[in-house]
């Protein structure tokens, strides 16, 4: 494959300060490239980009690249990546890290589909009845009528039942779920969003004026999806 | 011996065969499972958010009354872990208390029921409850989320104790090289044709082990390799026909309850030539 040169418009640093700023950011530019992640993963071959890939990539701050990309979401979430990464990464913490990311972006797949399904479910219900949440994802996705056969097998076992598992009562899953309005990468977003305005005050003159609208324009979706 | 008992959404539905088999066993050895009250689900994979994911497992955490928690799962063993660890966080556990009534201290230790047995329990007391040495040939699977990312009982890369546990019954455990690798069970409903490829490297793999059975610990290793078995044959166009138990019901059998008592009829691998082989009827 031809890697095509990165040029440096494509590099957002407010990216990837708000990646470096999270609770698995830290140890990201340690990485060593040495490609275990990859080498451990059951289904590196299937991603746009290896976890080492992507690692990389975030380092550079390619926002695009990264968030568009299936590998956040082809991850199984297995760990052996995390468990073995000499320096202490966790790329699938990465992955799922970078997932919100890329759903306040706009991003929409099938997996952001079933994520939100299965939260709503929870919410409303307190938990997971597995009829439910297959039904609700049903009505997004119509290719999983396919799996109806499948659905009355498991019911001819008593293992699908179609009464739904709720807990007594919800109250405190509602300010659970409202930890999330102010969660971990909003928040951490909005203070770069506030300091990276800052510094770009000080040193307008550096910056090409097309860049600088660029980021503007960058703020101002950020800020107007709050 | 007593825990507190948080069972997990699957126990109410695809994993009730699993929560047969805990009931019938964990009661014949005197282990107490005292479920949580008004239990929420962990999140399993499918929240995004990092605080959320922790609130959800903090207000499980939160409910253990002084006892270590123990559940039957390796999705919701994992959440609990790694909130667990993200709790010792204070000003995480701060901001996630503000969402709950009954406040985290940050004290309660997680425990998958296979700990249980193994560590707490112990094998030589498990091994004096056997009735029928089992003589069979077993695979250990573990999966990934029983001892990734962390855990406090077994190795992440070569783990051991389902084997020893195996043993303990008087069955042979193979050796399995994918012990700890993944069946594809959470990407089954949004990419099934990826998860049955996983699915079909450990099912090959265990058939030529020429074992009997596989031996799993978490509903969702059951559902990937026992009911969608049949997928993958289909898919493959190859003949697997390989049943799929969960240990406690190994230990069910091993300990001398009738199959029907444990589940097994459940099952959408047909489970009738390994109880004939054990020397049951079903």
């Amino acid at each position: 494959m031809k890697k095509e040169p990165i040029l440096p418009e494509s590099r957002d640093t407010t990216f990837r300060d708000q990646v470096l700023k999270t609770h698995v950011g830290e140890k990201i530019p340690t990485c060593i490239q040495c490609g275990i992640c990859a080498g451990s993963c059951p289904v590196s071959h299937e991603m746009d980009y290896s976890p080492r890939e992507l690692v990389r990539m975030v380092q550079l701050g390619l926002k695009k690249e990264v968030l568009s990309s299936n590998t956040i979401w082809i991850c199984t979430t297995c760990f052996s990546c995390s468990v073995r990464c000499p320096r202490g990464i966790h790329p699938t913490e990465l992955m799922e890290t970078l997932k919100p990311i890329a759903i306040a972006e706009g991003i929409i797949n099938k997996n952001a589909k079933f994520d939100n399904v299965f939260s709503s479910v929870i919410k409303n219900n307190g938990r997971a009845s597995e009829f439910l949440l297959i039904s609700r994802y049903s009505m997004t996705e119509p290719r999983m009528i396919k799996q109806l056969p499948f659905g009355l097998e498991m019911m001819a076992k008593g293992k699908l039942p179609l009464s739904i598992d709720r807990m007594e009562n919800t109250r405190e899953l509602e300010a659970i779920f409202k930890l999330g309005e102010k969660g971990e990468s909003k928040i951490e977003n909005k203070e770069i969003k506030e300091k990276d305005r800052e510094k770009d005050s000080d040193k307008e003159k550096e910056k090409e004026p097309q860049e600088t609208k660029m980021q503007e324009n960058e703020n101002e979706k950020v800020e107007a999806k709050k | 011996m007593k825990y507190s008992y948080y069972p997990g959404c699957a126990q109410h539905g695809t994993a009730v065969d699993y929560r047969i088999s805990v009931e019938a066993v964990f009661g014949r050895l005197g282990i107490e499972l005292e479920e949580v009250k008004n239990w929420n689900c962990c999140g399993a994979l499918h929240v995004p958010d990092r605080t959320v994911k922790t609130g959800l497992s903090a207000r499980t955490l939160a409910s253990a009354k002084g006892l270590d928690m123990a559940t039957p799962c390796n999705l919701c063993y994992s959440n609990l872990m790694r909130a667990q660890t993200a709790l010792q966080d204070s000003t995480l556990r701060t901001r996630v208390n503000e969402a709950l009534t009954e406040k985290y201290d940050g004290n309660t230790k997680p425990k998958h029921l296979l700990e249980v047995i193994v560590k707490d329990l112990g094998l030589p007391k498990l091994a004096e409850q056997v009735k029928k040495p089992l003589k069979i040939k077993a695979v250990p699977y573990y999966g990934c989320l029983l001892t990734r990312p962390e855990n406090n009982f077994d190795s992440p890369e070569n783990p051991k104790s389902l084997d020893d546990l195996i043993v303990s019954l008087g069955a042979e455990p193979v050796k399995y090289y994918y012990k700890t690798k993944c069946c594809g069970g959470p990407i089954l409903i949004t990419n099934e044709d990826l998860a049955l490829n996983l699915s079909k490297e450990l099912l090959v793999m265990a058939k030529e082990s020429g074992a009997d059975c596989v031996v799993v610990t978490c509903p969702m290793c059951h559902l990937q390799l026992d009911a969608k078995q049949k997928a993958v044959e289909s898919k493959f166009n190859i003949k697997i026909d390989l049943p799929i138990i969960y240990f406690t019901q190994l230990m069910g059998l091993a300990m001398g309850f009738d199959p029907k008592e444990l589940g097994l009829s459940r099952h959408l691998v047909p489970t009738d030539k390994l109880i004939a082989k054990i020397g049951g009827k079903q």
